[in-house]
């Protein structure tokens, strides 16, 4: 098995962040095209909790080492399953998420949380992932652990790509959301 | 908004998407958290998306992968929560 982990702080509140963060992938995000589809699966509202959790299937495109599609077959289409968590009360978002593709050959489990940032609770999130990825077709060590190696090589490459894309997504939503408020107080003085 | 793995579901997706958006930030973050203002549209949007993933045989591999990691994935709210 080996472990990915990656922190960062987004100059944005929890509120902007954890609302961003639901069109990550749209096309304000420039970098992130691996991700050709996300879909809602299911929603809900623990009545106790308040805690909003949502299933959906992301569907990405790779483009896969050649030599990894030889050794498994199949295509570079591939789809991930995702239940998010938000907790309002303790701001916070949990995602954890795991491979549906090639599951019986690789075991690919993640987990993001978004909650405010310790210095700057108000204006600015802290962003945690970590990942576990572990290789589990029989047979040599050696070739686990390049598959191993390979996946986590592509997942810190697209992990980089995600935070600059999701940087987009923050700033354009933040100027429409300006522009959309200022078209309703113009509206309101008119 | 992201689209659907599925073309034709594509525009009632983004309806129900932009109903989401909108009651995430103006209802839910605060504090109004049981309004169901979207409820119809998801409804809808579900109906053709599930087509397609039956279709597709993602259905079952959804199946798995929720009954592999639904106890984990909720134990991992509750702990850090």
């Amino acid at each position: 098995m080996k472990v990915f982990s990656s922190t960062c702080t987004f100059d944005y509140s929890w509120e902007e962040v954890s609302t961003a963060n639901w069109r990550k992938y749209c096309p304000w995000n420039d970098k992130s095209t691996h991700v050709v589809a996300v879909d809602t699966l299911s929603r809900n509202v623990d009545l106790n909790t308040g805690i909003l959790r949502t299933e959906r299937l992301i569907t990405c495109i790779q483009s896969v080492p050649q030599w990894v599609l030889s050794l498994f077959g199949g295509s570079a289409t591939s789809h991930v399953y995702e239940v998010s968590y938000v907790d309002p009360a303790t701001k916070r978002v949990t995602m954890c998420s795991t491979n549906l593709t090639w599951s019986n050959v690789l075991s690919v489990r993640e987990i993001v949380v978004y909650q405010p940032s310790l210095s700057d609770p108000t204006s600015s999130t802290q962003f945690s992932q970590e990942a576990k990825i572990t290789a589990l077709c029989g047979g040599w060590q050696k070739i686990k652990n390049k598959v191993e190696e390979a996946s986590v090589e592509r997942f810190s490459q697209n992990a980089k790509r995600g935070r600059e894309g999701f940087e987009a997504v923050l700033e354009m939503s933040r100027r429409v959301f300006s522009e959309q408020r200022e078209h309703d107080s113009n509206r309101l003085q008119s | 908004m992201a689209a659907s793995i599925a073309p034709e579901c594509n525009d009632i997706k983004e309806k129900y998407d932009t109903c989401f958006l909108k009651w995430y930030s103006e209802k839910y973050l605060r504090g109004n958290t049981t309004s169901n203002d979207c409820e119809e549209l998801f409804t809808k949007y579900k109906t053709c998306l599930n087509v397609v993933l039956k279709e597709k045989g993602i259905d079952s591999m959804l199946e798995d992968a929720r009954k592999s990691t639904t106890k984990e994935f909720d134990a991992e709210t509750l702990r850090r929560g």
